[in-house]
């Protein structure tokens, strides 16, 4: 399990290395001066010549990528042209939002996504079949920006239950209650995501259930709730960790739609305000970050593929 | 096999979609669905009872009511006639974007599986792209855009070139695999013509699967974008711009928000659903490679 | 009292709407300790009936139509499914034709007969994984100690067989259906199968149902043969019986049609109207489709003796000590 673990590992790092090349270029392919571009209309010509000076940018493309590369790995991800911070501290900001955002939201999506999934396969081809799998599909077709300004309608102002905007840190006033905040958000987020996982859960379990395996657990004379969750599910499982990859990366870019629509101080508004406000250091650092944590995710998610597989591992 | 009995297995497949929805009433209310729209997309403002784009202060944030069915906007603007001709933008962003991500998905797809060596290193490159995740990559590549139209089909297109290059790759090598190929190899096919008249044709029915839910995630993806401001320009119709500039009124005026979204919702549903009805009939052996884009 | 008793039992199959039947009122005893091999073609409803004695067809579009099954005197069709399964891989027990899939990927073989031997049993891990352990060695698997904690993908096909028949054995079973055991395997693995399952059951006295297209494995395992085609059991005998004197044309069918290496290849070969020798023996025609209807007798669209009467009347049974058939000219063949 370790080798794989490590051999894995080591094919992250090309992927990584590819990815950031594009990032890097991604500057380069704007229209215009970099550094001019860099530091926005305001730049006198001598803070530009300074700035390319500084960043080698008369220096050839590999070179400038490397001194790039190292100034990443040592933390500097450039400065915000509209915060004029270090790049890393506005994300570093935003960070709490979107990891509480997204754990909440995965929450969701594996307390409904996995039992309803369970429920269709088992009642496969009943009244509970049809109704799920139609009501996923349609969860699944409904813009999570509509679906956010619909709940905010219904539940922000119709009812007044819920916050409809803004997020108050959990370490300021209010602690663990200013979740709240998350609820409605959150919920938006899972919807389509758990309607995809309810479908994956299903086909996954249903094709486990035709497994000749599945026979001989039950001429052991298990109990059928015992078959279906120690032997479909289990089995069902390894098809859906896979699931949870793309999940994420689904998160990620809904996450940015929904932060917009509740006015979340997150990393996702922070990026689409950073492209409205052609803020290229913070776009570029934000993407980044995020493809490391898409590829981290990635990782794990084949680590936990392996162990729960043992055919893969000791292969 | 000839082209005449190819043509007529593809015909056979594809005209007979009343048959593809033999116990799917769902389904075929789906298709009948996507049949309207495409009408209305094609006869457009021609048929609306207000010019979609005349302003009319005075009748401002109307509610749905006779003559206005679906309400009026910020502007005064009928909403139903702008749902109407929303539905060219939903068909054009729809169909564009298919064409780019099969075409190019296909090709890459293709080619990588059969010269093996040239498609490591594309398949790699797919791979780095695919750590970006969807709406993300296209956010970006709309930065180093104009709001545009056709930008905007490019940018959604090469998202899904992506996933459409994976998936077509796997279904290929599945192909390659197979004793037709070796068959025809043996009796003295070239390259181009294995490819065109034994491996294509095999591909049409999940390329025509992919390409249905390609068409139905581009209208999320191109809603969001509009909401987001970085999709379609603004003064074109379309049924994201619709719920991003009504995103201030709608606690007014509810129906700003129901009647497109409605039209997007609906739409999206119906090519789901015909996509799966499209999937359950093809080739057995490809069902887990289009697991969904 | 015999251990299991199958009275006209019925099966059919949901298909688009419609109960097609596969299996036709077939009777059939085993005693305890005995031996009964049904042979037939693909299709004739063997595999069907193991499942149903099994209790195996639920959430398969398979229905039990009619007849009574009873083991060991109590019918099995009358239990409700808790008490059903008490007796699942307890008193009677399964192995199926597979091996390479009839063991669950992701977890150990040992673990795998544990849970069999734990849901019929209370006892400590210490207990059980002990019996486990005694179970692979009775199966004849090499260092069953070790071999607990391996996973099926670690293993043979042949390895993985001997597995699932330690797993049938967990609990004493007085009934081993045996389900095609040995299809999927090489021959020389076949024929160590074959042995282990006969030494099984002489040391514990274990009945076998065994179920197999192949003659020679039901020649050299059961004492009684059944004769299978097209849901229906068309001829029954002791083997040795059935072997030294067929009276169906079926069965004399399936024998000829095995070419046999040790006699005079000339012999083997029928010979057309000049004597002369022409080609291999095989039945001509096919088992007719699930939905075709064939009147009077199943087999006589294929039988070179077919008269009139065969294309009209459904033959009895004609019993001659013991041996019986299902032919109007069961007599006339011998």
């Amino acid at each position: 399990m370790l080798a794989y673990a490590t051999k894995r590992l080591l094919t992250l790092i090309p992927t990584l290395l590819a990815a950031s090349l594009l990032i890097f270029l991604f500057i380069h392919l704007i229209p215009g001066d970099p550094a001019a571009v860099l530091l926005g209309d305001t730049a006198t010509p001598e803070e530009i010549a300074a700035l390319t000076a500084r960043m080698g940018l008369d220096q050839p493309i590999w070179k400038q990528y490397g001194l790039w590369l190292g100034n990443v790995l040592q933390g500097d991800l450039g400065t915000s042209l509209f915060f004029r911070e270090p790049v890393l501290s506005v994300i570093a900001e935003g960070a709490e939002t979107s990891i509480l955002l997204a754990s909440m939201t995965m929450l969701w999506i594996v307390l409904i996504g996995i039992p309803v999934g369970v429920l269709s396969a088992s009642f496969h081809g009943s009244w509970i079949d049809s109704l799920s799998s139609g009501l996923s599909m349609f969860a699944a077709s409904v813009p999570t920006f509509w679906l956010g300004l619909y709940f905010i309608l219904v539940f922000a102002v119709g009812l007044g239950w819920l916050p409809s905007s803004g997020f108050p840190s959990i370490f300021d006033e209010g602690g663990l209650a200013n979740l709240r905040y998350l609820l409605l958000p959150s919920l938006t987020l899972a919807a389509p995501n758990a309607a995809l996982i309810i479908r994956l859960v299903r086909a996954a379990m249903l094709d486990v259930q035709r497994e000749d395996h599945v026979r001989t657990a039950r001429a052991k004379g298990l109990s059928p709730a015992r078959v279906v969750w120690k032997h479909v599910f289990r089995n069902a499982l390894i098809a859906v960790v896979a699931a949870f990859g793309f999940t994420f990366a689904a998160l990620v870019s809904e996450a940015v739609v929904t932060e917009t629509v509740f006015s979340l101080p997150g990393v996702g508004r922070l990026v689409v305000q950073s492209i409205l406000r052609r803020d290229y250091p913070v776009i570029q650092g934000v993407i980044l970050v995020i493809v490391l944590l898409y590829l981290i995710i990635n990782l794990l998610v084949d680590l936990a593929y392996a162990w729960l597989d043992p055919r893969i591992s000791l292969a | 096999m000839s082209a005449a009995t190819l043509g007529s297995r593809m015909g056979g497949q594809l005209v007979a979609p009343f048959r593809l929805f033999r116990g799917r009433p769902v389904a075929l209310a789906g298709f009948l669905w996507l049949l309207f729209v495409a009408a209305l997309a094609v006869l457009g403002a021609v048929i609306t009872p207000f010019d979609p784009l005349e302003i009319d202060p005075v009748n401002r944030l109307l509610e749905p009511a006779s003559p206005h069915w679906f309400g009026t906007d910020h502007f005064g603007r009928d909403t139903l006639s702008r749902v109407v001709v929303g539905a060219r933008m939903a068909l054009i962003i729809g169909l564009g974007t298919v064409v780019v991500a099969l075409t190019l998905g296909t090709l890459i797809g293709v080619l990588s599986a059969w010269f093996t060596s040239l498609g490591h290193v594309l398949m790699r490159i797919v791979d780095v792209l695919m750590a970006f995740p969807a709406l993300l990559l296209a956010l970006v590549l709309m930065t180093l855009l104009e709001r545009s139209v056709l930008n905007t089909i490019i940018v959604i297109g090469i998202v899904y070139t992506t996933t459409t290059a994976r998936i077509l790759y796997g279904m290929s090598l599945k192909l390659k695999n197979e004793v037709f190929v070796d068959a025809a190899i043996c009796s003295g096919a070239s390259t181009a013509s294995l490819l065109f008249r034994h491996v294509l044709p095999n591909l049409a029915s999940p390329l025509l699967v992919q390409a249905s839910f390609i068409f139905a995630f581009a209208q999320l993806q191109a809603a969001a974008l509009d909401f987001l401001g970085l999709g379609l320009p603004p003064e074109i119709p379309s049924w994201g711009n619709m719920l991003a500039e009504s995103r201030t009124y709608i606690t007014r005026a509810s129906w700003l928000l129901l009647f497109p979204g409605a039209a997007i919702i609906l739409t999206v549903f119906s090519m789901n659903l015909v996509g799966d009805a499209l999937r359950d009939r093809i080739d057995p052996r490809f069902r887990d490679d289009i697991a969904g884009v | 009292m015999p251990l299991l008793e199958v009275d006209r039992l019925s099966v059919a199959v949901q298909s688009d709407g419609l109960l097609q039947p596969v299996v036709r009122e077939i009777s059939f005893t085993l005693e305890r300790g005995a031996t009964l091999g049904i042979v037939g073609e693909s299709g004739c409803g063997k595999s069907l009936t193991s499942l149903a004695i099994m209790g195996l067809l639920a959430g398969t579009p398979v229905r039990i139509t009619g007849g009574h099954i009873r083991f060991d005197g109590r019918d099995l069709l009358a239990l409700e499914a808790r008490e059903r399964r008490r007796l699942m891989g307890a008193a009677m027990a399964m192995i199926f034709q597979e091996p390479m899939t009839s063991l669950n990927p992701v977890y150990r073989v040992g673990d795998q007969i544990i849970e069999a031997i734990e849901q019929h049993r209370r006892c400590s891990r210490r207990e059980s994984r002990e019996r486990a352990r005694e179970l692979l060695q009775q199966v004849r698997i090499p260092d069953p100690a070790g071999k607990l904690d391996f996973y099926p993908h670690q293993l043979s096909g042949g390895m993985r067989q001997r597995v699932m028949i330690a797993i049938a054995l967990a609990s004493d079973p007085a009934l081993l259906i045996a389900d095609e055991p040995t299809t999927a395997l090489d021959v020389t693995v076949q024929a160590q199968i074959l042995d282990l399952l006969l030494e099984l059951q002489r040391d514990h006295g274990m009945a076998i149902l065994l179920i197999s297209h192949d003659l020679g494995v039901i020649a050299e395992t059961c004492n009684r043969v059944a004769v299978m085609y097209r849901g229906q059991i068309v001829e029954r005998a002791s083997s040795v019986a059935l072997f030294a004197m067929p009276r169906h044309p079926y069965t004399l069918g399936l024998m000829r049609s095995v070419p046999n290496p040790d006699v005079d290849p000339d012999s083997n070969l029928v010979r057309d109207a000049r004597n002369e020798p022409g080609r291999l023996d095989a039945i001509p025609g096919r088992v007719p489709a699930i939905d075709e209807r064939v009147d009077g007798c199943a087999f006589h669209p294929r039988c070179s003796m077919a008269e009139p009467v065969c294309r009209r009347d459904d033959p009895a049974v004609h019993d001659r000590n013991g041996h019986e058939s299902r032919c109007h000219f069961a007599d006339t063949l011998s």
